[in-house]
């Protein structure tokens, strides 16, 4: 687990968005990598502790037939990205695709650029994918 | 003061209650049920029936029921509308086989929105009788047509709203006006309360286009709630979620007070639109702080 922004493990210098990620299971809710900093564990267990009660949790077929009303379609039957807001803190559960029942968790301070995390977050995935 | 706004001097007189409540999401899911475009009449033996056109409900009748549409009508007009008035109309209507609410509004006694809220009050009070009834629907007759009119006639997901709003019908009005206020095209919502009277989400209010299966509303109702109660052990502050699935589609949810929202939208742009008209929202009320940051891509 490392925050983002190069260079990695930086300070809040080279890690402007003060922004931290790791992956973390989707049905234990445990952070999977163990040379997390204290730090870090600390900013991003209760996220992580909640993924079993987000993923899984819809009846399957719910979202289909949404998807059709919306005259869209659904794919995979279960939400993708989650961002949660508030004054304090944005936080961001994104499921990665090559890794199935594993989500990158992520947190920064309210004050960051959603975008410019958003954009961390995705470039993050697709390392993650690509290890 | 206009009909509309006088409309709720005259309440259903059934209270919503978690009982209540579950048997109505039965009947309701079993209309949902029905083929797509079901026109016809939904039987309870000799308890009542509900008239449906393209599977919207148009008409319901209870024997158990004593409001009646009339007085509704009469009472939500200040003065009252005179009876004989009224009752001249329905004996005429009564003869030609007419429906009455129609010739209300051709006489100009009733307007369209005010003979809408009385159907709308008048149904989900029978509906909740037929529900409470216990009785499970016999049989389906279809028809080609009910001669209905598709203006007056109701979604089970509004009407499930209607009921829900009992609880206190001011914040359900108020979520009425927040959903008609934020949603955006390619959009349509719902808003919901925890509460004693449902044992999961208490849907409060739906916006017209929401025409959502009810245990499908429901489930991503509670599926909302169990987000922002998770959110709450590690950021209580949490108000703004939005979830994304499948290629473009997405839920945007929101809270204000104890009050949830949740918009659907057709499009990761439609989703876009409606955070931030969220961020209009927070920068006039300060109710959410969190949207008025939010400019990142869709």
């Amino acid at each position: 687990m490392r925050p983002l922004g190069p260079p990695l493990g930086g300070g809040l210098e080279s890690n402007p968005l003060d922004l931290v990620c790791a992956p973390a299971s989707l049905r234990t809710g445990a952070l999977l990598d163990a040379a997390t900093s204290e730090r870090v564990r600390e900013r991003l267990q209760g996220l992580a502790a909640t993924l079993p009660d987000l993923f899984g949790t819809l009846e399957p077929t719910c979202l289909d037939r949404i998807a059709e009303r919306l005259g869209g379609e659904a794919g995979d039957a279960t939400f993708g990205e989650i961002l949660l807001l508030s004054d304090k803190s944005l936080h961001v559960i994104q499921p990665l695709p090559g890794r199935p029942g594993v989500a990158l968790v992520a947190e920064c301070p309210a004050s960051s650029s959603i975008g410019l995390v958003l954009s961390a977050i995705r470039a993050r995935v697709a390392e993650l994918g690509a290890e | 003061m206009s009909v509309e706004r006088e409309s709720s001097r005259v309440l259903p007189s059934i209270p919503a209650s978690p009982g209540l409540i579950a048997s109505v999401l039965r009947l309701l899911a079993f209309v949902d049920d029905l083929p797509r475009g079901s026109t016809g009449m939904l039987k309870f033996g000799e308890m009542g029936l509900i008239l449906l056109e393209s599977r919207k409900i148009c008409w319901a009748v209870s024997r158990s029921m004593r409001l009646r549409l009339t007085d509704i009508l009469r009472n939500q007009s200040t003065p009252p509308l005179p009876r004989e008035a009224v009752e001249e109309i329905y004996r005429r209507c009564k003869g030609d086989g007419k429906p009455i609410g129609e010739a209300l509004v051709m006489s100009g006694l009733v307007t369209e929105a005010g003979l809408r809220v009385a159907l709308f009050k008048y149904n989900g009070e029978a509906i909740a009788h037929l529900a409470g009834s216990g009785m499970a629907p016999e049989t389906f007759v279809s028809h080609t047509r009910t001669g209905y009119d598709p203006k007056f006639s109701f979604s089970p997901c509004e009407v499930l709203a209607m009921l829900g709003s009992l609880d206190d019908p001011a914040r359900a009005l108020a979520a009425q006006i927040e959903l008609a206020n934020t949603l955006v095209p390619d959009s349509f919502g719902a808003a919901f309360v925890r509460s004693d009277a449902a044992a999961g989400a208490l849907v409060i209010a739906v916006d017209r286009a929401c025409d959502l299966p009810v245990v499908d509303l429901v489930e991503v109702c509670n599926w909302t709630a169990g987000l922002f109660d998770v959110a709450h052990t590690f950021d209580p502050e949490a108000s703004l979620a939005r979830a994304t699935w499948g290629g473009q589609l997405a839920l945007v949810a929101w809270r204000s007070k104890d009050v949830v929202y949740v918009g659907l939208c057709a499009s990761r742009a439609a989703a876009a639109r409606l955070l931030s008209r969220l961020e209009t929202s927070a920068k006039s009320s300060g109710v959410i702080a969190a949207a008025a940051r939010y400019g990142g891509p869709a």
